[in-house]
């Protein structure tokens, strides 16, 4: 495609990405782009006698979709907004309040425990009495401070991103342009020059249609943000030419999947209220219910990375979390709204790329922002904004260009220095006992949150495709070989996944779905994340090798995918992926059990830039 | 003076439609609920003829406009005609069905006659001597019931909510009301109706049921083949066979915008739901299309509403049809079409 | 790779001239649209003090009303054919809202915004918010009634009553009028002739000695266009300045009372038939059928 003649646009300052990260990055910023007369304070390099040109390209349809809500302190985030309540800002977003942790027993009896799972399990059983008193589930009658949420803001990022984005381009300083995928970022050696947009007028193999044909534009700039989040096409574009810095890694990750709900009239639950769990569906799995005001929640599972099984369908256990009783009693008789998934990365400041370079910069949670002990990213990316802002306005107030040495000096200076870097520090440990399952991740995130980061876990990190066993492996002792053969064969034939018929070989009740809270998965998608592609983009999921697939027997891609976008092929075949149905949630790329041969590190799958997705802000 | 004026127009034949014929019943409903009289007012070619046809419907008394100008639907003088109706008949309510040419030129008419106008009307009542009509908003989803106290008032009453009139011809004894039509109101000619070229594949109104095909349909089967042209032979034996209208999902006719090879004879003409129309049937089969809100919308006034669909999860299966078929619909369709003869 | 070095200021000019230069003959189409509940969002009804509303209405993601955007792609197409012609959209919706819908729908096609800051609710009265339309064209600079072409949807996705586009002719005295238009073919001498929906699936097809007219669009023959982030970039430098100068207008239910707004329960007891022959279920099919 390099013979393409493509449209060229200059701006001064492109960011790639929507998210906390780059809404944080530009109310910095356009605070400080006009003097105090209102007159500009930069002049544009590309349009002299312009003000500074500001481009933002989203992915989704619009701004807000592609995120999810939370429970965060957000102090930085309202250190950003001093005159400001924000619980009275956004829609929705109220002050935490009332704090829950529940370990969930397994009252059906049907999850994957190991020893020291039923250890743990005797433990909370025996020691029920002594805390809160609850359907199948004992609440920690302490939590941890690292976990503590108080003064924090419960709320969902959609609102609070729709808020931001409007109040940004109200000012008329920047341009936030959703539903244009970022391809790639422009090279020249190892300098990067702008990004390239996707091409538009496709088929679905990427030629070209003749009549309706839009090459990807080149937006070229001196300054390239990059804050795509951490499957983000341009940042993973920027790994695969510079490679991660020695000693990082990005093996861990989760899929966050979450429902907004109505609540039925009979829940007494109070705006503010913050529920995890953990214990079940499986003792890998994590859960979340976040509650609104007006009736209405936030709630859902993480997936992650070292759930070794390659049956990892997100959404079945997603509904069965959803009824274990301790949930169930809350939220029966309510109304699913709104649902989405998103990947997250999970190897926080350990997985940090190469936070600058000449012409570009790497903010939030694909800079490696998340903090794992604290399950916090939200505001922390946003901090990371806030500090390349303060940076780049240094540069532009000294008249300097934006080099690697110069962004060193100013932004990454001030990351190091900052709360944020210490705070991360801290954390980078904390999950390194889950590489050896769940009792023992337990174990080392305590010593880690109690200790402050001074005394850790250890364990031998692997990518995630070195981890995933084999499905006998995963079933042995529960569905026999035979059985599994033929359940196996029988999928093949009717092109469906497995996780529905191997997990009630297992012994999982069928889902009964009353269309209202319980619904199939691609009344989900519809109803609930209202997802919808326009045509004319081609697929932006493909396999690296389809010979690889042809003989790969866990097919994990199908399992997890939140979506049913990528599903069983023809028998022997590749998996096929249907554009229209992906919500972008890029758990394909981490769940798949092949390396590249060339790349150990590195997944069968290739996961590019695409558009559509969800349409709902409510996440 | 009439209490309620009807508007009606002639169809090119000089007859009413069926759905004139039924703003005939709900008007002759309304005005015993109001206990008051009616005049009728026709406008378009052989109006005083057609008056005469429907002369023992009650009405106190006729109007027409029957000059040259209105024989065909033209907004210009279509909406001269209409307010001079309005204003000859001094009615403080007007009714008038919601035919293409009335959708077209009665907001116009109640405009210049300083009247209020609501459309898509599905039901009138009167409450405590109040009129109350009913109506959608945000295309079906959600029922209004609404008043207004200002007069006049016109409403355009959607076909469908009330069997036809039925009853004497005789003597109107029509008074034409005298229109004038200057030059500038006769600037757009009319050249004709235009069928489309594969007339069978069409929304019909007058057919008993809805045929509605889904992308489903051009979607790769279960050999992992595409089977277009078998889709197309099966669809349209059973629209020959069966007498059924044709509409069709919006996934299914962007596919065709897209370029995608798709059902030829498919346009955005078939699309039903949010975006399309919302047609009236007394039944209704969905094959291969899923069932969602927004298309499910446009199923508002199916009565009887059937699905063949793979997925026992569709939406059609949570309380939008009354029967869904888990089945295969190439299979069923061939079968059906087979029985059918 | 070879660059084309079209940059946007220079588009911006080639606006500005097309805008100043008085003697060039084209059209002036008056698009007249907004935003409405992207079309898979739940609605639910609520009763506010002015009236009827949607539930979260503010947060509601929206769209460009469909019929509407069918307008404005086909006006860009013939604005394209005509040379000279001017593309505006008249949008009245809330600012913030418009603003975010802009982001989409400026990267579209070149039009120049005139906005106004009002609701977008479907339960406004349609002659209220005709004759705050019908004002904002009346007041745009320049119009030239004898190359004016007022476009729009044939009905909104949001009110839906096909009245709006009719009521606006009327108070700019424009007595040519189509509804439900799926085509539009202009002639050298300024001369048109129009394809509109009529019952039965077929069109009533006429000519109109030219300008001005009103022509309420079903949904044409154009798809939707790609996104142009240049195009999107020529846009932003009118519309950030009609947003900001965008005036309030109050526009309300006008005289309705509304008594009731509901969404009814029409949840059918669905009969699922699994595992049965396609023969037995084609016989039940036919049997219905028939019934």
């Amino acid at each position: 495609m390099s013979t393409v003649e493509r449209m060229k646009m200059e701006a001064d300052i492109v960011c790639v990405g929507f998210g906390p990260a780059t809404a944080g990055f530009l109310t910095t910023l356009t605070r400080a782009l006009l003097k105090e007369d209102g007159s500009p304070a930069f002049e544009s390099k590309v349009m002299p006698g312009m003000p500074l040109q500001i481009m933002c390209y989203e992915r989704a349809d619009d701004i807000g979709f592609g995120v999810s809500g939370v429970v965060t302190k957000g102090a930085f985030i309202k250190a950003s907004f001093p005159d400001k309540d924000l619980t009275k800002e956004i829609p929705n977003a109220v002050a935490a309040s009332d704090e829950k942790v529940a370990y969930l027993f397994d009252y059906l009896g049907v999850s994957q425990r190991d020893t020291g799972t039923k250890f743990v399990d005797a433990v909370f059983k025996g020691g029920r009495f002594f805390m809160g008193k609850c359907p199948e589930a004992a609440e920690l009658p302490w939590i941890p401070p690292f976990l503590r949420k108080e003064g924090g803001i419960v709320m969902s990022i959609g609102s609070f991103i729709s808020w931001v984005g409007a109040e940004l381009m109200s000012s008329g300083l920047v341009q936030i342009w959703p539903g244009t995928p970022v391809s790639e970022p422009v090279f020249e050696g190892d300098k990067v020059v702008g990004v390239r947009l996707v091409d538009q007028g496709v088929d679905l193999q990427g030629n070209p249609d003749p009549a309706t044909f839009m090459p990807g534009m080149d937006v070229h700039a001196p300054l390239v943000v990059v804050g795509d989040g951490p499957v983000g096409s341009v940042g993973r574009k920027l790994d695969d030419h510079f490679g991660l810095p020695e000693g990082n890694h990005q093996h861990d990750w989760a899929v966050g999947m979450k429902a907004v709900i109505e609540l039925p009239e009979s829940c007494t639950l109070k705006p503010g209220t913050v529920i995890h769990t953990l214990g079940y569906p499986e003792q890998e799995i994590f859960g979340f219910m976040y509650v609104y005001p007006d009736r209405t929640a936030s709630l859902g599972i993480f997936v992650p990375s070292w759930f070794d099984s390659p049956v990892r369908t997100t959404y079945t256990y997603l509904q069965h979390w959803m009824q274990h009783p301790y949930i169930w009693r809350h939220i029966e008789g309510g109304r699913l709204r709104s649902w989405g998934a998103k990947s997250l990365q999970e190897s926080g400041v350990r997985g940090e790329p190469y936070l600058t370079g000449d012409g570009y910069v790497r903010i939030g949670e694909g800079s490696g922002t998340t903090n794992v002990l604290t399950n916090s990213g939200v505001d922390e990316a946003w901090h990371s904004g806030v500090l390349l802002a303060e940076g780049v306005i240094d540069l532009l107030q000294r008249g300097e260009t934006f080099t690697k040495a110069n962004l060193d000096a100013t932004y990454v200076r001030r990351r190091r220095e900052d709360k944020l870097n210490a705070d991360l520090q801290k954390a980078k440990r904390a999950r390194d006992g889950f590489q050896d399952g769940f009792f023992k991740g337990m174990m080392g995130t305590g010593m880690t949150g109690m200790t402050n980061g001074a005394m850790n876990v250890s364990s031998q990190s692997r990518p995630p495709s070195q981890r995933i066993k084999t499905l006998l492996e995963t079933f042995a002792g529960r569905i026999s070989e035979e059985d599994l053969a033929a359940a196996v064969a029988q999928c093949a034939k009717d092109k469906q996944p497995l996780h529905d018929t191997l997990m009630v070989l297992a012994g999982w009740p069928e889902i009964k779905m009353d269309g209202e809270l319980l619904m199939s998965h691609q009344d989900v998608l519809f109803k609930g994340g209202k997802v919808q592609a326009a045509g004319g983009f081609a697929n932006h999921v493909t396999f690296a090798h389809p010979e690889i697939c042809r003989t790969c027997k866990e097919r994990t891609c199908i399992e997890i995918c939140s979506a049913q976008a990528i599903m069983p092929g023809e028998e022997g075949e590749p998996p096929e992926f249907d554009r229209e149905k992906c919500i972008h949630c890029g758990a394909c790329v981490w769940s798949c059990s092949k390396a590249l041969p060339k790349d150990p590190e590195k997944s069968n799958v290739l996961f590019g830039a695409g558009s559509g997705g969800l349409h709902s802000n409510e996440n | 003076m009439a209490d309620i004026l009807l508007v009606l127009h002639t169809g090119s034949d000089g007859s009413f439609s069926k759905g004139a014929l039924e703003s005939i019943a709900t008007t002759v409903d309304l005005s015993s609920k109001l206990g008051g009289s009616f005049a009728v007012g026709v406008i378009g070619a052989g109006a005083g003829a057609a008056a005469d046809t429907i002369a023992g419907c009650g009405a106190e008394k006729f109007y027409v406009v029957e000059d040259e100008a209105v024989a065909a639907p033209r907004y210009s003088s279509d909406v001269k005609a209409a307010t001079a109706l309005i204003q000859k008949a001094g009615a403080q309510i007007v009714l008038a069905p919601g035919s293409s040419r009335f959708a077209r030129c009665m907001p116009g008419a109640a405009y210049r006659a300083g009247a209020q106008i609501d459309t898509h009307i599905v039901a009138l009542a009167v409450e405590a001597g109040v009129l109350k009509a009913q109506r959608w908003y945000y295309r079906q989803r959600i029922l209004t019931t609404l008043s207004r106290a200002a007069r006049p008032w016109v409403l355009l009453i959607e076909g469908g909510i009330q069997p036809a009139w039925q009853g004497a011809a005789g003597v109107a004894d029509a008074e034409s009301v005298a229109v004038e039509f200057t030059d500038a109101e006769l600037r757009t000619t009319i050249k004709g109706i235009e069928s489309p070229a594969t007339d069978a594949q069409t929304i019909r109104p007058d057919a008993a049921l809805l045929f509605v095909a889904g992308a489903g349909w051009t979607k790769k089967q279960a050999d992992g083949a595409y089977h277009i042209r078998d889709a197309s032979n099966l669809i349209q034996g059973f629209l020959k066979k069966a007498g059924a209208s044709l509409g069709s999902s919006k996934s299914l006719v962007d596919l065709q915008s897209d370029g995608q090879e798709t059902l030829s004879f498919m346009s955005h003409m078939n699309q039903v739901g949010q975006t399309g129309t919302t047609p009236r049937h007394a039944k209704g089969l969905s094959t291969c299309c899923h069932g969602e809100e927004p298309h499910a919308v446009g199923w508002r006034f199916i009565n009887e509403r059937r699905a063949i669909n793979m997925d026992a999860n569709c939406g059609w299966a949570q309380g939008k049809a009354d029967v869904v078929y888990i089945a295969n619909a190439f299979e069923v369709i061939a079968k059906v079409n087979e029985l059918l003869g | 790779m070879c660059s084309l070095a079209l940059v946007p200021a220079d588009y911006t000019q080639m606006k500005i001239n097309q805008m100043e230069n008085k003697t060039m003959e084209g059209l002036q189409i008056v698009v007249c649209g907004t935003l409405v509940p992207d079309p898979l969002q739940t609605l639910e009804p609520v009763t506010t003090p002015t009236g009827p509303g949607l539930k979260n209405e503010t947060m509601l993601p929206s769209v460009l009303d469909p019929w509407a955007a069918h307008s404005l792609y086909e006006a860009a197409n013939l604005a394209k054919k005509v040379p000279g012609s001017k593309v505006y959209l008249v949008s009245l919706g809330p600012k913030a809202k418009l603003q975010q819908l802009m982001m989409t729908v400026a990267q579209k096609v070149p039009f120049e915004l005139v906005a106004i800051d009002g609701t977008a609710g479907g339960f406004t009265d349609a002659m209220e918010v005709a004759k705050t339309l019908a004002t904002a064209i009346e007041a745009i600079p320049g119009l030239d009634k004898t190359r004016l072409l007022v476009f729009g949807g044939c009905a909104s996705a949001s009110r839906d009553a096909g009245v709006t586009m009719q009521l606006i002719g009327e108070q700019l005295g424009i007595t040519d009028q189509f509804v439900g238009v799926d085509e539009i073919s202009m002639s050298d001498d300024g001369s048109f002739s129009v394809l509109e929906r009529i019952e039965g699936g077929q069109y009533l097809a006429s000519t109109c000695a030219g300008a001005p007219a009103v022509l309420a669009w079903a949904t044409g023959s154009l798809p939707e266009p790609p996104n142009n982030p240049q195009v999107g970039m020529a846009n932003m430098r009118f519309v950030m300045p009609a947003l900001q100068k965008a005036q309030p207008a109050a526009v309300g239910v006008g005289g309705i009372n509304f008594e009731k707004s509901e969404v009814p329960a029409q949840k059918r007891a669905t009969r699922i038939v699994k595992d049965v022959s396609a023969d037995v279920i084609a016989a039940e099919i036919v049997e219905w059928i028939k019934g």
